[in-house]
């Protein structure tokens, strides 16, 4: 079958559908070696229902079928149900491209050889990235597993007009005292200052790494992450304490609450500040495009001088082609469109069901930025002010540590942070009987 | 094998099946024994190997073996076993202590004919026709921050009451939510026992002179004896296998553990590890030991 399939025009296969399909299965990689000249029907697997992101997903394949005439696929899940088998569904029969996050979480299936090798994509559309874009696409083995689609900065989210009603600008709240401060002043006008949720168990793990970064800064963070630090080192202590401040200005049912109460509470005005990433910028538009214009977002405040503000997490989302989806070719054709500009442009242009765009930053240098509205500049700042780019907790260390372990460690906290030593000592006996990484 | 006397034994009953008869047993026991066997005890006993080694669930060529590292992890690194076996082990007394009774006391006041015992009977039992995922569904609804309840109180999120989040009551909101369903179980097992209770022997108790109390004690109790087995049996059971409820509430995070989620969280998603099917293991010792146990005592007493 590949011999077939193996060297006829891609609209030629594409009369041949179902079969053609199939004979890519076992030509994938030789097809993949003679420039990735990908075609036949192929699956897409999205990591979100949402109409937000549904609406982008279809707009960029409908642009995908128009230009190559090959049909795709489309599969949804819901995100944690996605997470939560995806080992099993990379292992099966998985969708030939599927939405995924950069960072550990990425360069661990690829090390377990789940994750199709996208060095030729890279060379098609690598200089369309910052460097940074290809080191958060590249596996442990130097090799490119993924393409980025869009980042956001995690940092201090609030309304402008409260902020306005409170007598604050973004230059009043620059370090740890002007920002303790400034919450005191809202929780004396009734309102939450610090809005916070951890149902989840991973929203809080944001707030760690921040306080981390800021207290110890980003060498130590990674160092944490990687196991080369130790959580019962006076320093994690540190964290804890000064997160421990913030808790009186917490709304009191942070463990009732995931990220979206926590979200409410900033959309309904009940709270002054929070800390998330700003992807829920979305959530803030489909509600009204004057909550979207109230929405601001500033670095989250310096702690320690040594460092000032030079770190941010800010993951990246994009793609992957899965090595056991039956078009890896396919999929690496289709990655090779969506990260180039057009399928970016594309995605941009997509449109939710009121006809508004939906907000995205690309993580393409090819995205016009004077057309980035109000928040995506801020947003932007965020990001030049830092000078090393954090993934997430959960991206960044292992992941069977990171879930099963962090999340319901904080969440002990959070139920008694007197508990902190005991909780610390737990963390680090957790990671010393880690099985060793194969 | 050498003794004559088991082999003739053994010819003699083999004799007794004709062919047809043989194909019929092999067919009934064996197809379904086949199965169990290979979807019950084959997937058991590979958990409990597996339980013994590291693997991520990625290719079975990584699998490494661990000795008793993963159990030695789970009792002496993972405080959340120990809140899980907590949070177990006060389901299993309020199910044992609370529920159940309940349930038994309500079987006997609606076969006594109440009044509205039609009434009682369909709203009691109506939660058991809901699965307990859709129970877990329901409640959320009406209990989370910005659900029902909170509503009715006029509360909103911001300062609503924490049902699911305050860890001084949500064990007790959890535990009567589940026993919301488990009650109306337990009380139509009993009915069906209690309408297969002789009148006859009410009736002479009740001849006899004893008291109401006496009747259920010394008379209807000890008749129902096979329903009493499956009724403790089967609080032991959901009690220690609880985890749909949770779940839907608390998602995989260990926001409420018990060993139901601490198995899910430990074996799904990109985390797995063998750690997982440690839990599994310890869990599965839990509820087959107690059962055994008490299975044997009682069928010892039945032969005697």
């Amino acid at each position: 079958m590949s011999d077939v399939t193996h060297g006829i025009s891609r609209r030629s296969v594409l009369k041949g559908a179902a079969v053609g399909g199939l004979g890519l299965a076992a030509g994938g990689s030789l097809l993949a070696g003679c420039g990735s000249k990908g075609s036949g029907p192929l699956a897409y697997g999205a990591r979100s229902v949402d109409a937000g992101p549904t609406a982008q997903n279809e707009a960029l394949i409908a642009a995908y079928t128009a230009k190559t005439k090959n049909e795709v696929k489309y599969n949804a899940t819901e995100s944690n149900a996605f997470q939560n088998n995806l080992s099993q569904y990379l292992q099966g029969t998985p969708d030939d491209t599927f939405e995924w996050m950069a960072g550990y979480r990425m360069q661990f299936f690829a090390e377990q050889g789940l994750l199709a090798d996208l060095t030729d994509v890279w060379g098609t559309i690598g200089d369309q990235y910052a460097e940074s874009y290809k080191i958060a696409s590249t596996g442990l083995d130097g090799k490119q597993y993924f393409v980025p689609k869009s980042w956001y900065p995690w940092g201090m989210h609030f309304r402008k007009s409260m902020f306005k009603d409170l007598g604050l600008s973004a230059d009043t709240v620059t370090n740890w005292d002007e920002f303790l401060k400034m919450l005191d002043g809202m929780k004396k006008k009734g309102l939450v200052g610090f809005a916070a949720g951890d149902k989840g168990g991973w929203e809080a793990m944001g707030t760690f790494d921040i306080i981390n970064a800021r207290v110890n800064g980003y060498q130590f963070h990674v160092d944490l992450m990687a196991g080369r630090e130790k959580w019962t080192d006076a320093k994690v202590l540190d964290v804890f304490k000064h997160w421990e401040m913030l808790v009186p200005y917490m709304n009191p049912n942070v463990l009732d609450l995931e990220w979206d109460g926590a979200m409410q509470l900033l959309l309904q005005k009940k709270a002054g500040a929070m800390l998330m990433g700003s992807w829920f910028g979305g959530n803030f538009k489909e509600q009204s495009q004057a909550d979207y214009d109230d929405l601001s977002i500033i670095p989250f405040p310096e702690i320690n001088p040594e460092h000032a503000r030079d770190t941010v997490d800010a993951p990246i989302d994009g793609w992957c082609v899965a090595a056991n989806g039956t078009n890896n070719a396919g999929g690496a054709d289709f990655l090779a469109f969506a990260g180039d500009m057009e399928g970016v442009q594309a995605t941009l242009d997509a449109k939710d069901k009121d006809g508004k765009s939906i907000p995205m930053t690309s993580a393409n240098k090819g995205q016009d930025r004077s057309t980035y509205d109000a928040f995506q500049k801020e947003q932007m700042a965020v990001m030049d002010e830092a000078k090393y780019i954090t993934q997430f907790l959960d991206r960044d260390t292992r992941p069977d540590f990171a879930g099963p372990v962090v999340g319901p460690a904080i969440q002990s906290w959070f139920k008694n942070p007197k508990d902190v030593n005991k909780i610390v000592d737990s963390l680090q006996a957790q990671w010393d009987a880690l099985p060793p990484l194969a | 094998m050498n003794s004559t006397a088991v082999d003739s034994k053994k010819a003699h009953r083999r004799r007794a099946f004709s062919a047809a008869d043989r194909t019929t047993l092999t067919a009934f026991v064996g197809i379904p024994l086949f199965f169990h066997l290979l979807l019950v005890w084959v997937p058991a006993f590979l958990t409990i190997v597996l339980s013994f080694t590291y693997w991520s669930g990625i290719s079975i060529s990584r699998i490494k073996f661990a000795g008793f590292a993963n159990y030695k992890n789970i009792f002496f690194d993972t405080p959340a076993f120990w809140e899980a076996i907590q949070n177990n082990v006060v389901w299993l007394l309020w199910f044992a202590g609370i529920a159940t009774p309940l349930g038994i006391l309500l079987a006997y006041q609606i076969d006594r004919q109440i009044r509205g015992h039609k009434f009682y009977e369909t709203a009691y039992y109506l939660p058991v026709v809901l699965s307990l995922a859709v129970t877990g569904i329901i409640w959320n609804f009406l209990l989370r921050p910005d659900g029902f309840v909170n509503g009715l109180m006029g509360r909103d999120i911001d300062n609503a009451f924490s049902f699911f989040g305050n860890y001084d009551i949500n064990l007790y909101v959890i535990l009567t939510i589940a026993s919301w369903r488990h009650i109306g179980y337990i009380m139509l097992l009993y009915l069906a026992g209690l309408k297969s209770v002789d009148m006859a022997l009410r009736e002479a108790a009740s001849l006899d002179g004893a008291t109401e109390w006496q009747t259920f004690k010394k008379v209807v109790f000890p008749a129902m004896k096979p329903v009493n087995i499956i009724v403790i049996v089967i609080t032991i059971i959901e009690s220690l296998r609880a985890f749909d409820i949770v779940y839907i509430i608390y998602g995989t995070s260990a926001g409420f553990p018990i060993l139901g989620t601490l198995i899910f969280q430990n074996i799904a998603g990109e985390g797995a590890s063998m750690k997982g099917a440690a839990y599994a293991v310890i869990l599965f010792v839990l509820s087959i030991g107690p059962i055994i146990a008490y299975l044997r005592t009682t069928f010892k007493s039945d032969v005697q």
